[in-house]
């Protein structure tokens, strides 16, 4: 069994009459990285600041490393690395001075580590350059740069590929990886960008209205669903193929934006391309259409309403 | 205690790596050669060899204006007395063939001290400031994620913000004496001077009457910077705190005299933050003490620390 690095049980939040957060439950591992996504206003946000002791817990508990964020505050904390919401760092200062303000609050954070996470984030050639002076990139690496200091067990990233261009969003995805496999850290991402959290996350919980609405878990849920896939075939005639279709092999179809799709058990892709191509069907292309995490987010939330 | 002074530093660095800070002490130093500058121009002879004679003409003023003061209708007690005690300070010199000092650095440093009204603005838009700018700049949530209690991260800020104001004030004070000495000479550390006390006048020291004048005025700088705080703390905005501050600053005096015919308006924090009136004896209403107004001081200091700390410690850091 894993060790379990942040833990919620149960977690409540309550401003004036108004229930924001109706108990959250979930634990993330030591080497894990879990997402954490849901349409806006859904909560990710106040969640993520009651994990870091930011508001308030009306009810339940926050735990890291099985220290209670409310009871044994310092203990908790030093545990956490975090950038929360935008990475805002002092705009007169320089990256580097903002990475030494930050280091004298922690205990032994030498100067040779300050050097070691700016290397890891690439900020080498600008870290002496003032903050104001930063694209949104590079705060969001001096951002992750600030969070790693103190080597924390938990790293908490709101939307940590945000403004950074595609090379940067697959650097940091894959530094993100490394981080979990290699230094066993726990990494909790918040992000909306439903195809960016799939690429870089083990699982995935999905928050609406206040409440944990499921987990998804990444790279086995593709193993579960292959018995029913959604296949995109590139035929002509389009009208004809579909009749076929239906006619000999009692599949319904329908034709979306040029192609012809349908719901079929995968090992009947074999037949339709050999029925299509017996009766004089041009096929240019057979897709077979993987259940994307957003398919399964929409599902589950639908239409996102604010209450 | 480390972390404790590592901090204080921190806060150190963000007030004075930052150009409006920069300009605080320019304007500083520009006002003090200024000042001497104007000062020199003007004639500082006191007229030695007839001093006695120019003493006797000054009180023959004093009495002038005093009866003058007397025949008007409003009350003028505390002008009134202040040239009672000209004239008790021109006699205690004839008596005891004492000259008028001639002007150099210290009388400079003493002048000088209106500049601290000065010194206290800019040290109500550090206070107002400190806690303030962090939620303005967002560097709040990064700041509070730390290994340092809420509690502990208050009172490096407000630490940092007496110690702004301590090292401002000493600021005025040394740029004070070396411009004095470079425009009107030093009178030396034994150089006397003649002051009212409450059981008479007396001789004392240049330097220990400047460092007096000083340090009464850290009081007051003290008090007004700790209100800043509070409202800083408590509403998160330093506009709101500059302004409210700047306003009491400016109307306090005004506050206790509008109220002055009421039993209550000794209460009124700007009736106890000058405690040089003690040493003078030019006591603002009856009754009060030096312990009265220590105790209204400490009052008002640990309210205001306590409805910072509340509002501090207490409150969510919720998103903008």
């Amino acid at each position: 069994m894993p060790n379990v690095a942040m833990e919620l049980n149960n977690v409540h939040k309550k401003i004036g009459k108004h229930e924001i957060i109706k108990g959250v439950d979930f634990s993330v591992h030591s080497g894990e990285v879990f997402g954490l996504i849901g349409p806006n206003g859904a909560g990710k946000t106040t969640t993520i600041r009651m994990m870091v002791g930011l508001l308030s817990i009306t009810e339940g508990q926050v735990k890291i490393l099985g220290k209670s964020i409310q009871s044994e505050y310092r203990d908790a904390i030093s545990e956490v690395g975090a950038i929360i919401e935008n990475p805002e760092m002092y705009p007169f200062m320089s990256g580097y001075k903002n990475l030494k303000h930050y280091a004298r609050m922690h205990p032994g954070v030498t100067d040779e580590r300050i050097q070691e996470v700016i290397q890891l984030v690439g900020l080498e050639k600008r870290i002496n350059e003032k903050v104001k002076r930063y694209s949104l990139g590079m705060r969001q690496r001096l951002g992750i740069a600030q969070a790693l200091l103190h080597k924390p067990s938990v790293l908490i990233l709101d939307e940590p590929t945000n403004g950074l261009d595609p090379a940067g969003i697959s650097e940091i995805r894959q530094y993100i990886r490394r981080l979990a496999e290699d230094e066993n850290i726990a990494v909790i991402i918040s992000s909306h960008l439903l195809s960016e959290i799939e690429l870089m996350c083990d699982r995935v919980g999905i928050i609406q209205h206040g409440k944990m609405v499921n987990f998804e878990s990444i790279g086995k849920s593709d193993d579960q669903d292959e018995d029913v896939i959604k296949l995109q075939l590139d035929v002509t005639p389009k009208d004809k193929a579909q009749e076929i279709l239906k006619d000999q092999l009692q599949i319904d179809s329908s034709i979306q934006k040029g192609f012809l799709s349908c719901q079929i058990e995968k090992d009947h892709v074999p037949s339709i391309v050999k029925v299509l191509v017996e009766h004089e069907v041009d096929v240019y292309q057979v897709v077979s259409m993987k259940g994307t995490l957003e398919d399964k987010f929409f599902e589950l939330t639908g239409e996102n309403v604010i209450e | 205690m480390s972390s404790f002074i590592k901090q204080i530093y921190n806060e150190h660095i963000k007030i004075y790596v930052r150009k409006p800070t920069w300009v605080m002490y320019f304007i500083l130093l520009a006002l003090v050669i200024g000042i001497a500058a104007v000062t020199q121009t003007t004639d500082l002879t006191n007229n030695h060899e007839n001093w006695e004679q120019a003493l006797e003409e000054e009180n023959q003023q004093s009495q002038e204006v005093i009866q003058n003061l007397r025949e008007a209708d409003f009350n003028n007690e505390l002008s009134i007395q202040m040239n009672e005690q000209a004239i008790e300070r021109n006699n205690y010199r004839l008596e005891n063939e004492i000259p008028p000092n001639e002007y150099g650095a210290w009388s400079f440093v003493e002048d000088n001290v209106f500049l601290l009204s000065l010194v206290s603005l800019f040290t109500i838009i550090v206070a107002a400031g400190i806690i303030a700018n962090e939620f303005k700049w967002g560097t709040i949530k990064l700041l509070l994620i730390r290994p340092l209690t809420r509690t502990k991260i208050l009172i490096t800020k407000y630490i940092s913000v007496l110690l702004f104001a301590l090292w401002t004030l000493v600021f005025v004070w040394v740029t004070s004496l070396i411009v004095g000495m470079a425009f009107f000479g030093f009178e030396g550390f034994t150089a006397t001077t003649v002051v009212n006390r409450p059981d008479g006048v007396q001789e004392v020291t240049l330097f220990s009457e400047v460092m007096k004048t000083y340090g009464f005025r850290l009081i007051n700088l003290v008090m007004m910077a700790t209100f800043a705080f509070m409202i800083s703390a408590v509403f998160r905005q330093s506009s709101l705190a500059i302004g409210l501050a700047i306003f009491l600053m400016f109307t306090g005096n005004t506050i206790v005299e509008f109220f002055a015919d009421r039993d209550w308006a000794k209460y009124i924090l700007f009736a106890n933050t000058d405690l040089q009136q003690f040493s003078t004896g030019n006591i603002m209403f009856e009754g009060m003490t030096l312990g009265f107004s220590i105790t209204m001081l400490m009052v008002y200091f640990v309210l205001f620390l306590t409805l910072a700390w509340t509002f501090f410690t207490k409150r969510d850091v919720a998103g903008e």
